[in-house]
């Protein structure tokens, strides 16, 4: 669907992206994680073709970008990091108009416009200004915007900031049911409780580089433990003495257990394995991983400072 | 094309959704012009200010100076005081010393004071004091202006009497009788006066210049093309303007007068034609201009990433902005001049079809104007300022506020590069000389060709310029 092939972009001397290479398969519901700056939307814009790449190629369903400046453009996308709307023209004309510019008209744009408003649970809004709009309400209207001509790649940047969890819920299950149709997403974002919910696989990018790419599990597995996770020693605990001595050293004192793993054996392994003998992590004096544990190991900052 | 139509649909709508813009675009103008109008006294019933308050003292016995004061009083444009009331209700005329005090109390800003010497034999003319306290220099001057031309045409024969009384105190009456004598012949032989009638009037002191017009001897005055450009030409004309070169600044003042009333009687409220042209074409600079800023603030709501990840490419931005900028500078100097026709009787409909193809050109014109501030601008700030600079400066150089031909001539020259100048040429050409379309295409066809010349940089600069970025 689309190839980065060691693609580069700088403004002035700040690098943005930084020899990216990146693959996305087709029906791909792809995350990018990174903090401020890293890149994301710079990526974004390059892919959906509105600035030029300094180096490197984007190709986008087997076509170079560089070469095919207008005919990939129907099948894409946007949901720009900014409200991109027109705040002085109502809910429903902005529909009307960006799903015209997509070449929608009659009967298909007023049912693509019906759509949106469902996904957006605006409908009952539709006839007053966006600027009249609460700013989670602006947001659910930017996303679908992008949306009207059932794009076969959309771009989503950071396109839930400020929406409540509610709306967010509708949000994501819109973006899922798009994917499961064929869309293809990427989805930018420094919240990882989103991208461990939505994405298949997920990037991680931080000044400009790609730091790590894979599934969720694959992406914890890179997780080394720390030092060692303490737990009592009960009935309940009894079942996982054999298979954790077998990954390490195991030490009992005073009805306490503490394991210290081999070196290489992934935390998320340890958690795969409690969890499926059905107990609570509030035992184990040790978070299960996540991607900020992950972030925090690669780059040795927080995703959020 | 769809793209174009579509995007220019949105800017119609949104730019009626913004009522503060369109109250800018078309009540502001509507109102201004309107302002002005009664500034310049352009009205069809009213012209000028009235009911300025005036306070005249008369210490002079001379019933020359009761006529005068008959004339003020007969003069509109002012309520002329002559009592004071005192306080026990009666009334007594004004002192002097009454005028200044009230002056001092703003009562009112001017006094005229006629002194007791007010017509003397020892001298040639009339002394008036005129005392004033005024706002503004504006206001002494038209006052000023007015009191002049009450006292000059309204009783002429008042300095006839002044003129007489001290050229027979210096040469005697033998020889004055002699001089006017000589004096209507040559008037006679020149301008083709009746002699007798000009000697008998000369004798008598009686400049009855408004009666000298129209003796059957008088020619007619000539059709005069030039009467129609004020502007450019100093306007000269009928029997007075001949007299203009010969005679002193007392003739002159009546002849400027006999010129204004010439010009309003051949075309309908000439100023009013320039001033609305002129106002019109500034205000549609203005309109346009706002071009550059509703594109910077779309380019940072991120609407353009929006659109160019669409089919949608710079230039149908680009050419649905022109197209908005063209209806919007349309419909607003139809507005003005509609207004200019209610307020000033500016005729109109007579030209529709010439003024319209000027307004077309013009709009044109200045909405490239707006597109080429887009281009070069670095950011929508950098936009707003060049251009209220540049559409200040162009409408003084290209004779939007007041003709070229009263500026230095290497300005003149630096007016025909404006697009004012040309617009303006065109809206006077059709409002003011009645040209048909066919006469002002020239002014059409270099509007046009600003127009094609400076979308060509602007597109240029486009793609250099910071907006897509
Ligand atoms: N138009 C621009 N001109 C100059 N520098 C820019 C521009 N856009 C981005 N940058 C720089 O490029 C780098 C990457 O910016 P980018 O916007 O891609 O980050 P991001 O991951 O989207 O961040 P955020 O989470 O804050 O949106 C930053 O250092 C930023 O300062
Ligand atoms: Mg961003």
């Amino acid at each position: 669907m689309l190839t980065l092939t060691s693609v580069t972009k700088r403004y002035g001397d700040t690098v943005a992206l930084d020899n990216v290479s990146l693959r996305i398969a087709p029906g791909e519901f792809f995350g990018l994680l990174g903090p401020n700056g890293a890149g994301k939307t710079t990526l974004m814009s390059l892919v959906a073709g509105l600035r030029p790449a300094d180096a490197g190629d984007i190709a986008l369903a087997g076509q170079s970008l560089a070469a095919s400046a207008a005919t990939g453009r129907g099948q894409l996308g946007l949901v720009p990091q900014t409200i991109a709307l027109y705040l002085d023209l109502t809910a429903e004309e902005n529909l009307r108009l960006f799903g015209g510019l997509q070449g929608l008209r009659g009967d298909e744009l007023s049912a693509r416009v019906e759509e949106a408003f469902t996904a957006a649970q605006l409908a009952d809004r539709r006839h007053a200004r966006v600027k009249t709009f609460s700013g989670g309400m602006q947001r659910r209207l930017n996303l679908v915007a992008a949306t009207l001509h059932h794009p076969k790649l959309l771009l989503c940047d950071e396109p839930t900031v400020g929406v409540d969890p509610q709306s967010r819920n509708a949000i994501f299950e819109y973006l899922q049911r798009l994917n499961r149709e064929g869309t293809t997403v990427i989805y930018s974002t420094h919240y990882m409780e989103e991208a461990e919910r939505l994405c298949s696989r997920i990037g991680i990018i931080d000044h400009g580089k790609i730091l790590a790419l894979g599934s969720l599990d694959e992406l914890l597995t890179r997780l080394p433990f720390e030092d060692e996770i303490a737990f009592p020693a009960t009935a309940a605990t009894e079942p996982l003495r054999a298979p954790l001595a077998a990954q390490g050293e195991l030490l009992a004192t005073n009805g306490t257990l503490r394991f210290r793993p081999r070196a290489g054996y992934p935390l998320s392994a340890f958690f795969a394995l409690t969890e499926s003998l059905g107990l609570s992590p509030r035992l184990f004096a040790s978070q299960r991983p996540t991607l900020e544990n992950l972030f925090l190991h690669l780059t040795g900052r927080n995703l959020r400072e | 094309m769809r793209l174009v139509l579509l995007l220019l649909r949105k800017s119609l709508l949104g730019f009626w959704r913004a009522k503060a813009a369109v109250a800018i675009t078309f009540l502001v103008p509507i109102v201004l012009i309107y302002l002005f109008g009664h500034v310049f006294g352009l009205y069809r019933k009213d012209t000028g200010p009235t009911g300025i308050p005036i306070a005249v003292v008369n210490a002079s016995p001379d019933p020359a100076a009761t006529q005068l004061i008959d004339a003020l009083k007969a003069e509109k444009a002012f309520r002329i005081r002559t009592v004071t009331k005192l306080a026990d209700g009666t009334t007594r005329p004004l002192t002097e010393a009454d005028a200044r005090a009230g002056l001092k109390n703003n009562d009112y800003r001017f006094a005229v004071i006629l002194p007791a010497d007010f017509l003397s034999a020892e001298r040639f003319g009339l002394r008036v004091k005129f005392l004033s306290n005024p706002r503004n220099e504006i206001e002494a001057q038209t006052v000023n202006g007015i009191l002049q031309k009450t006292i000059f045409s309204n009783v002429p024969q008042l300095l006839g009497q002044s003129l007489r009384q001290s050229a027979r105190h210096l040469i005697g009456e033998e020889n004055l009788t002699k001089f006017n004598r000589a004096l209507a012949n040559a008037y006679a032989d020149y301008f083709n006066f009746d002699r007798e009638e000009t000697f008998r009037r000369l004798d008598s002191a009686d400049f009855g210049f408004g009666d000298l017009k129209h003796l059957p001897s008088a020619k007619p005055p000539p059709a005069d093309p030039n009467l129609r450009r004020l502007d450019t030409a100093p306007a000269t004309t009928t029997t007075t303007a001949a007299a203009e070169k010969n005679t002193n600044d007392v003739f002159s003042k009546i002849v400027k007068i006999d010129n204004e009333q010439v010009a309003g009687k051949q075309v309908a409220n000439p100023m009013a034609a320039r001033m609305v042209g002129g106002y019109a074409i500034m205000f549609l600079l203005m309109a346009v201009s706002g071009s550059a800023s509703t594109l910077f603030e779309e380019k940072s709501t991120g609407i353009f990433h929006r659109l160019l990840s669409s089919p949608v490419r710079p230039g149908h931005i680009l050419w649905a902005r022109f197209l908005f900028g063209i209806l919007l500078g349309l419909v607003q100097t139809s507005v003005l001049f509609l207004a200019g026709h209610l307020f000033f009787g500016l005729e109109i409909f007579r030209h529709a079809v010439a003024l319209l193809a000027v307004s077309l050109s013009a709009a044109a014109a200045c909405s490239s104007f707006g597109m080429l501030i887009a281009a070069i601008a670095p950011s929508a700030a950098a936009a707003n300022g060049l251009s209220t600079l540049v559409v200040i400066s162009m409408s003084a150089i290209g004779g939007a506020w007041f003709p070229v031909s009263f500026m230095p001539e290497y300005i003149q020259s630096i007016s025909r590069c404006t697009i004012v100048y040309w617009a303006v040429e065109g809206f006077t050409d059709v409002l003011w000389a009645g040209q048909s379309l066919f006469e002002v295409m020239p002014r059409i066809g270099m509007l046009l060709a600003i127009t094609a010349g400076v979308m060509a940089v602007a597109l240029w600069r486009f793609r250099k310029g910071k907006l897509f970025d």
